[in-house]
């Protein structure tokens, strides 16, 4: 029997409230500026939407001292300006609560899957608790394809702007796609729609103590959605703003944490992807339409003095982690004219290809492994600046699609570079 | 004066012929052990050695930054190799001490006697020196790779003088742990190190003087940013 996650308290209130068929869960730390909006957005949509259904807001807080919580309860929506078609038959539920155990969004997230499954919920929405693009139809767009196509997962689909999202372009976009086969454009996006019988799913693995509930839960519930074969789409949402994240926190950090546990998930997974060739698009519902997006300014010259740093002072940790050819191809690009610079794509791929091979194989220790990718990315994203400055967003993705198509060239070498190393930790243990 | 002979003469001759054949019977004694420890030690060696080998131990030891280290200073062909050899050493020292103390003479046996007291922190000096030599590695490493990614001109000497630092403080733990020369030892050092900040305050001080108010300056009084900012979202 696991361990109850909710307190009493909270238990009795949603015995009271009896069964709820939709879930929309904000987990929240410091949000009080923004969470009002979001809470009246999710509102609306719930009262716009879904006027025949049972639906509670669930703010699940990771200790917020700035009022988040107060912000959540106390925020009013006025539904006379709404211009309602149909009147509700349920009131719309607020809950909010602090969460237990490791401080993390997966572990707020953890929280409103416990709820959800209290309380039978057929679907779930979560959204981040600091957008200020959310609008009332983004909740349409995440929870009808569950409700009513059956879907399982929706993953959101923005409109970026093309130096928005880098690590996402370069590295997580690709990498789900070759591995799992399954395009989904918005890995890590932070909203999502959810089916009850996939967060009962979620719910009852076993990695509540692990990096998930601090910081990999996006990637992971992607990942475990395809991977398990449940049924995922996506919907576009338009543009993504939403306040920016901490500025202390470091790109090498977000590396670590991300490529992390896409690594990571490739070791629990590997059986899977091994089999898959080649991907399929996931289904896109929502209406596409452009957005105006905020300008990205970038120093492309500070990341390839970084690019060019990286090379020369780290050549003997790259020398231990890349294969001889990548590790040529890698150096001869490191010395080109910083005007000429262009890291091509089959090189890109197979550096990181090479470093999922050292993090399977533990070839040095896996912060220092991943914490060493920096200069590398940074190259990546200053060939990619310099290869885009005159492009439009078509011709930017009509580029990423180039770069999935060299992953996918590239995944038999993977396939049995991975088994070698597999071979090799298990003779060493 | 048959007596007188017997007493003078052949007694102490037959004295010295039995102490002779004793001690000689101890010699040989003595080189059978070492030449038995030294049949056994290479034995022992070879088997230690292929069956490192077959387990890896090389490659986990290149992983662990030993294989590179042992390559380096010409200590052995491989990390195995050279486990092969402290067996050995070990081994034929052990004989050695053996024979010395099959001798029962009060000198050999007070040696053997220090040798196994002193034996303990030999193995503590050992073990201190490696564990001293992976924390400068990984330190070392560590350093490296921040310094990258702050774009600090001078990671390289840097991590260095982390390894550097980590290193002298280890060897001089492991001759501490040793007893050799403690006082002398820790006073050379803190003389040493001493010297060192002292050194290099005076010759930045002096010499680069307008780089430490530069440095001084951009730490405590940032001046306005002439290059464009990154305003990258990375996720």
């Amino acid at each position: 029997m696991a361990e109850e996650i909710l307190n009493v308290d909270v238990m009795e209130k949603l015995g009271a409230l009896g069964p709820v068929e939709i879930v929309v869960g904000i987990p929240s730390y410091n949000n009080a500026q923004t969470i009002g909006h979001v809470v009246q957005a999710a509102h609306a949509g719930l009262l716009k939407y879904f006027p025949d259904h049972r639906a509670l807001i669930v703010n699940s807080d990771g200790g917020s001292g700035d009022g988040t919580r107060e912000a959540v309860v106390q925020t009013s929506l006025d539904t006379q300006d709404l211009l309602l078609v149909r009147h509700t038959l349920h009131p719309v539920h607020r809950l909010s609560i602090p969460y237990h155990g490791l401080p993390g969004k997966g572990s707020a997230f953890r929280t409103v899957f416990r709820i959800a499954e209290l309380v039978q919920a057929r679907a779930l929405a979560v959204v981040d608790a600091d957008l200020r693009s959310i609008t009332p139809e983004w909740l349409d767009l995440l929870l009808r394809p569950v409700t009513e196509r059956e879907f399982d997962y929706v993953a959101p689909y923005y409109k970026r702007h093309k130096y928005d999202g880098t690590i996402t372009n370069s590295i997580v976009y690709p990498l789900t796609r070759v591995l799992y086969g399954r395009r989904v454009r918005q890995p890590i996006g932070g909203e999502f729609g959810i089916s009850g019988r996939l967060a009962r799913h979620f719910l009852g693995r076993d990695v509540w103590a692990t990096d998930v509930a601090r910081y990999g839960i996006d990637i992971w519930m992607t990942t475990t959605a395809i991977a398990e074969n449940f049924r995922v789409c996506q919907s576009y949402l338009g543009a993504k703003l939403h306040d920016p994240k901490d500025p202390g926190s470091d790109l090498s950090a977000m590396l670590v944490q991300v490529v992390g546990s896409v690594f990571s998930l490739m070791e629990t997974y590997a059986s899977t992807w091994r089999s898959v060739l080649g991907s399929l698009p996931a289904p896109i519902f929502g209406f596409p339409f452009e957005v105006g997006l905020e300008p990205v300014p970038i120093n492309v010259s500070r990341m390839l003095s970084a690019f060019g740093q990286g090379c020369r002072d780290l050549r003997p940790v790259y020398e231990n982690v890349l294969s001889p050819r990548a590790y040529r191809d890698l150096m001869s690009c490191a010395e080109q004219p910083s005007d000429k610079f262009v890291l091509p794509d089959e090189v890109w791929v197979a550096v990181i290809f090479d470093f999922a091979l050292a993090y399977h194989r533990r070839v040095i220790g896996l912060e220092h492994l991943l914490k060493s990718l920096t200069p590398l990315y940074l190259g990546w994203v200053a060939s990619f600046a310099r290869q885009t400055e005159e492009e439009g967003a078509a011709q930017v993705e009509e580029r990423i699609e180039r770069l999935c198509l060299a992953y996918e060239q590239l995944k038999s070498y993977l396939i049995t570079q991975w088994l070698v190393r597999t071979q090799e930790r298990r003779a060493e243990q | 004066m048959k007596q007188f002979w017997e007493q003078a003469i052949i007694g102490p001759l037959r004295e010295l012929g039995h102490q002779a054949v004793v001690s000689l019977s101890s010699l040989i004694g003595v080189l059978i052990l070492i030449l038995l420890g030294v049949m056994v030690g290479w034995l022992a060696k070879e088997v230690v050695f292929r069956v490192l080998r077959l387990l890896r131990f090389d490659r986990l030891c290149d992983r662990l930054g030993i294989g590179p280290e042992v390559g380096r200073l010409g200590l052995a062909r491989s990390c195995s190799y050279l486990a092969g050899q402290v067996v050995q050493g070990i081994i034929i020292l052990t004989a050695v001490l053996a024979g010395l103390n099959a001798t029962r003479s009060q000198w050999t046996q007070g040696l053997v006697e220090r040798f196994f007291l002193y034996l303990p922190h030999l193995l503590a000096a050992v073990v201190i020196l490696v564990l001293g030599a992976l924390v400068a590695r990984f330190l070392g490493r560590s350093a490296l790779i921040a310094a990258v990614n702050k774009n600090m001109p001078s990671a390289r000497l840097l991590a260095g003088l982390t390894r550097v630092f980590v290193m002298v403080l280890t060897v001089v733990a492991a001759l501490d742990e040793l007893g050799i020369s403690r006082t002398t030892i820790i006073v050379t050092f803190a003389i040493l190190f001493g010297g060192l900040v002292t050194a290099a305050a005076i010759a930045f001080g002096l010499g680069a003087r307008d780089l430490a108010r530069d440095l001084l300056q951009s730490q405590f009084r940032p001046r306005p940013k002439t290059e464009a900012e990154d305003a990258l979202r990375h996720l």
